[in-house]
């Protein structure tokens, strides 16, 4: 974490303080705050920062009220298919984000998929969901709702059915139910994905260069533009402490919030009730005749969101047209198969994902569990520096820590390519599996632990006999998260491939840098059809059941 | 034992005199050994197939080196060659004209040398900042049916029929620049003052789509988002034989603004003969017909046949001769401020 993280982030803070920009110049130079000053006193900066929070907290809002009713239902499906359920935002995470965004643009588009629809039901045509800020919300909502669904299935799951039974048996309409039990319960999950979420979408760029038309600016962006295209570090570095600064502020409101309505979670407090307030009797009428149906059409909305620009990819793969982008079925070939089956760098580039992914998520999870420990179950002096600490990388462009990278490639490239990308991808996916595993280890109960103390259980048994089980879901949840992330990582492992050592995604994009052909969508096809194979046989030899049940 | 005369010594210092730095020639320009490695830094996709199938083959057969490839974006390239300055991890990298032009300049890269044997049929556009490999420029593109007369001048930009229509690129990136500079030219400015180029980019306001690539601006205009736009000339015929027949491609009285991809060999690199055969082999025959054949590149040497199905896509060295160019070197340097501007003045 020092290495592939700390290291490039002072360079980072380094870069910042150069009074201009020399590409050839020394890293260490008289501090200067000129950077910082250009950031805060211009009111184009100011302006920019400013929509990017709110795009990033727009996206947060519609993953939480359309992911929520999703994670409900994860839970809900009979566990021996809980496996495949999770393919609904598996297969999504495992696409390219470029290729997703184009998904999107279908989507969309005057003459896509929706306008289709609305026109059948006599609606529309709309002609301007497209390039503005709600396509890019839309598209950014695609890519990380799953990891609010995620955060909260690990909570949801470990939510006694006894509890919602009590509440109903003293007379509490469903509604009510919600509201006073099966919600608050799931605090700790909604916040850990409520902070990875608004932290990912305040970075984002690439979804929102496809769906913003030129029209939408972020942070994320401009840091881009200003650090690759104009070769302006320190300028860039500025921008991304800033925004960073920004968004850890954001989440520390975020956390305090939760911290006062879940008074429970906190060691020493007892179980205290829900602070969050009562709802009036109308209302809890009204939304019991309405909820099951609200509930169900975000299901809906969420699940269609989720897989229905992945259609549109299987659709593009087998598509004779030139361009990925192309909305018009020519007609069909499989001659994108060819391309990618015939150039073996495909299958090289996909299993070095894979390995990189799975070591990615073994360490982390190895530096994850005792650290969700020692933030939840311990305090000692720092512990809340610590705990910014591990949110950092999530808070910074990846292309910033790239360039950061860069500065230190003299270093890196003595390291073996493998291990440099690992050391890099672990500080990068460690802070989802803290960020999961600490609501994890709120939710499980001591008093098993005691009990199991008090009837003789030493450390050892107490942690692989009580704590392990409960966390499974929890390790599941951040596993696949981890995974996914890593074996989806582009920004800074572009910056840092060799020719021997080069990932799927950064395949995927060196493709694009020319033009987008259908390969891109061929490979992702590929991609699915892999893991639904993978998760069939999974499930069918090893009960992932058992896996996601505490 | 003789005792070696005055003289003798006296010739003997002068041939170790002139002698010596050849010593630190010879190191820069080793000859190849078996099992030597090219690192190419490149664009993926049909570029780097074309590479792979045309250049390295002959390349491994005639030294029986190794050639390997750095795949990604312009920009990654570029940041890692300028981090890298003086001990570069690539040998070749391929980087667009005002890019080239600044990478020489910075000592990121050479200057283009006659080592390169085809280097002497390169059009003298071509022959700056490295070595050309192929030109695309860009120009105005549009929808056939949605113009009243065909666009002869980028004046034809400002008729009633394209408010609203015009897909302005952004800037930074080429087709952008290329907007800019072409109306600065058009209407009596340049890239010193290219004042004049935003300006008139201004009144062509409203726009009814900014695009950041082709991608984009095929998808605007399939979707009836946009008419009009400023694109490579290559990719809009390629777009043009698949998914848009009906848009023709403009060849204003101003001219056709001049873009190539241009491959430098690295300053610092220890392949200095590899780096050279493999430009010698982009720029032969077989690799300049593919990239005609199969991205409508034009090439960048005069010894190379147009094949006559083809002829009207590729560039003739006439229109060659007549392609718009600028001082890149100073476009590189303004790049910042032009893109800063762009995003605050005509995008915002």
């Amino acid at each position: 974490m020092l290495v592939a993280f700390a290291v490039p982030m002072a360079v980072v803070v380094l870069l910042s303080m150069h009074a201009y920009s020399d590409p050839f110049g020394p890293l260490l130079r008289p501090p200067s705050t000129a950077q910082y000053a250009m950031v805060l006193g211009d009111f184009f900066y100011l302006r920019v920062l400013l929509e990017t929070l709110t795009l990033a907290g727009g996206v947060t809002a519609l993953s939480v009220i359309i992911g929520y009713p999703l994670a409900l239902w994860l839970v809900s499906v009979p566990a021996k298919w809980r496996a495949l359920a999770f393919v609904v935002i598996l297969i999504p995470l495992l696409t390219n984000v470029v290729v997703r965004s184009l998904g999107i643009v279908l989507l969309l588009a005057p003459d896509g998929i929706l306008n289709g629809v609305l026109g059948w039901l006599g609606i529309g045509p709309f002609r301007n969901m497209l390039y503005n800020y709600g396509a890019v919300c839309i598209a950014l909502a695609q890519v990380f709702m799953p990891y609010v669904v995620l955060a909260l299935y690990d909570v949801l799951q470990g939510t006694s059915p006894r509890v919602k039974e009590a509440a109903e048996s003293l007379g509490a309409s469903p509604s009510m139910v919600f509201w006073t039990v099966r919600f608050p319960m799931a605090l700790p999950g909604l916040r850990a994905g409520i902070v990875v979420v608004f932290l990912m979408a305040s970075t984002a760029y690439v979804s929102a260069t496809i769906l913003g038309g030129g029209r939408v600016l972020t942070s994320g962006m401009l840091v881009y533009r200003e650090a690759i295209t104009n070769l302006s570090y320190p300028i860039a570095a500025a921008l991304t402490l800033v925004m960073t600064v920004a968004s850890l502020a954001f989440s520390a409101v975020v956390l305090l919030v939760f911290r006062k309505l879940t008074p429970w979670t906190r060691a020493g407090e007892g179980r205290a009730n829900s602070s969050l307030p009562a709802i009036p009797v109308w209302l809890v009428r009204g939304l019991d005749l309405i909820g099951p149906l609200i509930s169900r059409g975000l299901l809906v909305i969420a699940i269609i969101l989720l897989l229905l620009p992945l259609y549109l990819v299987v659709m593009q793969s087998f598509n004779d047209v030139p361009q990925a982008s192309s909305a018009k079925f020519v007609g069909f070939t499989l001659k994108w198969y060819e391309i990618v089956l015939q150039n073996g760098n495909y299958t090289a580039a996909f299993l070095n994902s894979v390995r990189l992914a799975v070591a990615s998520t073994l360490i982390s999870l190895a530096v994850s569990i005792p650290a969700a420990f020692a933030l939840v179950r311990y305090r000692f002096p720092g512990l809340n520096g610590l705990a910014v600490f591990w949110a950092l990388p999530l808070s910074l462009p990846g292309v910033a820590i790239g360039v950061g990278m860069l500065q230190l490639l003299s270093i890196f490239f003595r390291l073996p390519p493998f291990l440099g990308l690992l050391a890099v991808h672990v500080a990068i996916v460690i802070p989802f599996c803290i960020s999961l595993l600490v609501a994890s280890v709120l939710q499980l109960d001591r008093a098993q632990e005691e009990a199991a103390a008090s009837l003789g259980a030493n450390g050892f048994q107490r942690f692989f006999r009580i704590i392990l089980p409960g966390l499974a879901p929890g390790m599941a949840a951040a596993s696949i998260m981890a995974f996914l992330t890593s074996f989806g990582e582009v920004t800074v492992t572009s910056f840092l491939t060799t020719a021997r050592m080069t990932t799927l995604p950064v395949r995927i994009y060196a493709d694009s840098t020319f033009m987008l052909e259908p390969t891109v969508h061929a490979v992702s096809a590929m991609t699915m059809l892999l893991t639904l194979i993978a998760l069939f046989v999974l499930n069918k030899f090893l009960r992932l059941d058992r896996l996601y049940a505490r | 034992m003789s005792i070696m005369k005055r003289r003798t010594f006296g010739k003997l210092v002068l041939g170790a005199g002139v002698a010596a730095p050849f010593h630190f020639v010879r190191s820069a320009v080793a000859q190849p050994q078996p099992g030597d490695e090219l690192i190419v830094g490149i664009w993926g996709g049909a570029q780097e197939r074309i590479v792979r199938e045309f250049v390295e083959p002959a390349l491994v057969d005639k030294y029986g080196c190794k050639v390997s490839y750095v795949l990604g974006g312009t920009g990654e390239r570029r940041a890692r060659a300028y981090a890298e300055r003086g001990r570069p991890s690539f040998d070749v990298i391929y980087l667009n004209i005002y890019e080239s032009r600044q990478a020489v300049t910075d000592g990121v890269t050479q200057a283009p040398t006659d080592a390169v044997a085809n280097a002497e049929y390169l059009y003298p556009l071509a022959k700056q900042g490295g070595y050309g490999v192929a030109f695309n420029p860009c120009t105005i593109v549009y929808k056939t049916d949605k113009a009243s007369s065909p666009i002869t001048s980028y004046a034809d930009l400002f008729k009633d029929e394209w408010k609203g229509r015009f897909a302005s690129p952004t800037v930074p990136g080429m087709q952008g620049i290329a907007a800019l500079l072409m109306l600065a030219k058009t209407y009596g400015g340049d890239e010193f003052n290219i004042d004049v180029g935003f300006q008139k980019l201004q009144e062509l306001k409203p726009f009814a789509a900014i695009q950041n690539s082709a991608e984009a601006a095929w998808q605007m205009f399939e979707q009836d988002i946009a008419d009009i736009t400023i694109e490579f000339g290559s990719l809009a015929n390629m777009a043009k034989d698949s998914v848009l027949p009906g848009i023709t491609i403009a060849d204003p009285v101003e001219g056709i603004c001049a873009a190539m991809n241009v491959a430098c060999i690295t300053t610092g690199t220890q392949n200095q003969v590899l780096a050279e055969e493999w430009i010698n082999l982009h720029l032969s025959e077989p690799c300049m017909q593919a990239y005609m054949r199969q991205t409508y590149y034009s090439p960048t040497v005069s010894n190379v046949a147009i094949p006559a199905d083809i002829a009207d896509k590729i560039l003739t060295p006439d229109q060659v001769s007549r392609l718009a160019s600028f001082d890149w070197e100073h476009i590189a340097s303004a790049q910042a401020e032009w893109s800063s501007r762009f995003t605050r003045e005509i995008a915002g």
